[in-house]
């Protein structure tokens, strides 16, 4: 076991080969066995040709791979990187991006941490890998997206930790699989954060809030693992009833719009009767003043004219009485149907074709006696008239 | 003799580079090593870089240096409340003392194995003792700190140092989410219920409201109206009366006249007339031969 490990870049952060070495590893110069193999091989291969110089050649062939082992150690940082350099492992120091010289593997190797990149975890579910795939559900994920809430409930919630290594030497070297570890911080978090609040706080605009203590959170926890991870943003992407429920989450915002549709009813037709009202008011009020003033005018007319004909009257009263007298009675009786019947002529018999007794109105009998009321008799002979007139 | 030579030369060169390979280790920046002689443990190195031990009779023992991960599959434990929750906890441990840890559980595999133990029996322990309410809430800080705590000093004869031990879940299982959702349902419908009767109750209010304005409009209007009629009656009753009590008897013959004028001069009007009354006076006179008999 001892014997194979520091040579041959075996163990997983020993040579070039491990998960970030893709630098010197590959272009870099052969280890320790494939430079023995390839010179055994040169070495047989110059044999025969000739018996002198057998050591110059061995000692070009030396050099020669000196050489090609000293140039595999350029390196380039790329512009999202640092190179950090371990000097047998140790480390040693850290290189901006460009193209920088470390002391040929074994003695010295790179790593290189994306440290500008700006990573993102994803929980609650999963972007789609590519076009027209399907994102898994929230039970292909073991429902890591249904959290409890304070007050019991459960609710649906997908959130990306956007994250971006701080330091590069505590990530590389203080924790195993970071990239795990702010996955179960950020759910521990999260879950710690929704734990303490009621439903309605993830419904509502308190989204902002929740996703700024989860991430204050994770950071502190990340910081005491030493992670070299800063947390950049915690994106509360939904937080929703589950779906279980949420058909009646969503009848309550039905119910709100209708409570609020039926008070605006009620005030439309508030609004419609209330004016409706008033102008009925102003009417039946305007009504009674116009009564008012016509009742009293009249009153006055009619007053003043009967002062007047009294005035006139008074001087000259016979005369004004009797004028009076025959001047309604010629007005009365001018457009009026007239029958003069003597009652001293007691031997005819009235035939009377009373218009009125046709069409119906058996009207004259009172028109009669006020007009003549020293007429009685032929007032009853009327029926009998009429029945003969037929 | 060349052949020969050569040879010679690459057995000794093959020698070096494995003598060099079992003298020399690199130690990692992530790494601490134990150094073994013959099984007995010689040498801790926690120190990264180039090392030297004894060749072949040295052995070397790796063991990371950083924080590791142990998750547990969720288990279901039991509250002091007697409610169920399912617990998903996750453990972050260092390990800290390579010595003690290689006699103890030798690698990772043994002290995962160990930690879940651990975890668990701390878990059953501080959860059996607290009630669901408290696992949501502020509470949950301390909880998690009570079992870390006793993970810490559980597992310290593990040779290892535990960084932390949280809750990442507690749900409710399965059978119980669905009450749940049930009780969200009947909440919300509760709540969409008590939206709407209010809705209504409101509504019936205004309504209520508006029509009683409107009647007391009216009935307002319909009062002034009265008084206003009244007062027009008033004065003119008292219009007719000043005027008329100056003569009350040429008020009855000028005002009966003015009657018989409206009341009796339409066309449709017939008379039986006596030429004896007092307006046919001077007509009954001429044919007074009739009146003689």
């Amino acid at each position: 076991m001892s014997w194979k490990e520091p040579g041959s870049g075996g163990g997983p952060w020993g040579g070039g080969q491990g998960p970030w070495g893709r630098g010197s590893g590959g272009s870099g110069p052969p280890n320790l066995d494939d430079l023995l193999r390839k010179g055994g091989e040169r070495f047989r291969r110059f044999m025969p040709g000739g018996g002198f110089g057998g050591s110059q050649i061995v000692s070009l062939v030396i050099l020669i791979l000196l050489v090609l082992w000293g140039i595999g150690g350029f390196y380039t940082v790329a512009q999202d990187e640092v190179g950090v350099v371990l000097r047998f492992g140790a480390f040693d120091r850290i290189t901006p991006p460009g193209l920088h010289y470390h002391l040929p593997s074994p003695i010295e190797t790179v790593r290189y941490p994306p440290v500008t990149r700006i990573n993102r975890t994803e929980i609650g579910f999963r972007s789609p890998l590519g076009e027209g795939m399907r994102s898994p559900t929230g039970a292909e994920l073991g429902n890591e997206n249904l959290m409890l809430t304070g007050d019991e409930n459960i609710v649906d919630i997908n959130f990306s930790v956007f994250w971006q290594i701080k330091d590069p030497e505590q990530y590389l070297f203080d924790i195993r699989d970071p990239e795990g570890t702010v996955k179960v911080v950020a759910e521990s978090a999260m879950r710690e954060v929704i734990g303490q609040l009621p439903i309605v706080a993830p419904l509502s605009e308190q989204r902002t809030a929740i996703a700024q203590r989860t991430r204050d959170r994770m950071q502190q926890l990340l910081d005491a693992y030493r992670a070299g991870i800063t947390v950049v943003q915690v994106q509360l992407l939904k937080a929703d009833p589950p779906a279980e429920v949420i058909d009646a989450f969503n009848d309550v915002q039905r119910a709100k719009a209708d409570q609020e549709r039926t008070g605006n009813e009620a005030e439309a037709y508030r609004n419609g009767i209330i004016p409706v009202a008033r102008g009925d008011a102003e009417r039946i009020v305007q009504e009674a003043e116009a009564y008012k003033e016509q009742t009293v005018d009249l009153a006055q007319g009619d007053a003043q004219r009967f002062l007047s004909v009294l005035a006139a009257y008074k001087a000259a009263p016979d005369v004004t009485e009797r004028r009076l007298y025959i001047d309604t009675m010629e007005e009365v009786l001018k457009n009026a149907q007239k029958v003069m019947i003597d009652p001293n002529a007691r031997g005819v018999i009235p035939y009377l074709p009373l218009p009125e007794l046709a069409k119906g109105r058996p009207l004259p009998a009172p028109s009669a006696s006020s007009a003549s009321p020293s007429a009685p008799p032929i007032v009853s002979v009327a029926p009998s008239v009429t029945g003969a007139g037929k | 003799m060349n052949r020969s030579r050569l040879f010679l030369g690459a057995i000794a060169l093959i020698v070096v580079v494995i003598l060099i390979n079992s003298t020399f280790f690199i130690v990692n920046q992530a790494e601490q090593v134990l150094v073994l002689r013959f099984g007995q443990v010689k040498q801790t190195v926690t120190a990264p870089g180039l090392h030297v031990k004894a060749p072949f009779i040295d052995d070397v023992v790796r063991y990371d240096a950083r924080l590791l991960a142990v998750d547990p599959p969720p288990e279901e434990v039991i509250l002091g409340d007697q409610k169920r929750i399912v617990v998903d906890t996750y453990t972050r441990y260092r390990i800290s003392n390579p010595l003690q840890f290689y006699q103890a559980v030798r690698n990772e595999d043994g002290a995962a194995a160990r930690l879940r133990e651990v975890v668990n029996n701390a878990v059953r322990k501080v959860l059996g003792n607290v009630m669901l309410p408290s696992v949501l809430s502020p509470e949950r800080e301390s909880i998690m700190h009570d079992i870390q705590q006793q993970v810490s000093e559980a597992s310290k004869p593990l040779g290892i140092t535990v960084a932390d031990v949280r809750i990442r879940r507690a749900d409710l299982p399965p059978e119980t989410s669905q009450a749940i959702f049930r009780r969200m349902q009947s909440e919300r419908q509760r709540e969409a219920a008590e939206a709407r009767a209010q809705g209504q109750e409101k509504a019936q209010e205004i309504r209520a409201r508006a029509e009683r304005e409107r009647t007391v409009i009216l009935a307002e209007a319909q009062r002034q109206s009265e008084i206003l009629r009244g007062e027009g009656d008033a004065l003119s009753t008292k219009t007719f009366a000043d005027a008329y009590s100056q003569d009350p008897g040429f008020f009855a013959f000028y005002r009966s006249l003015q009657a018989y004028k409206q009341a009796l001069s339409g066309a449709d009007t017939t008379y039986l007339l006596s030429p004896d009354t007092d307006f046919f006076r001077f007509f009954a006179k001429a044919p007074s031969p009739t009146g003689g008999n």
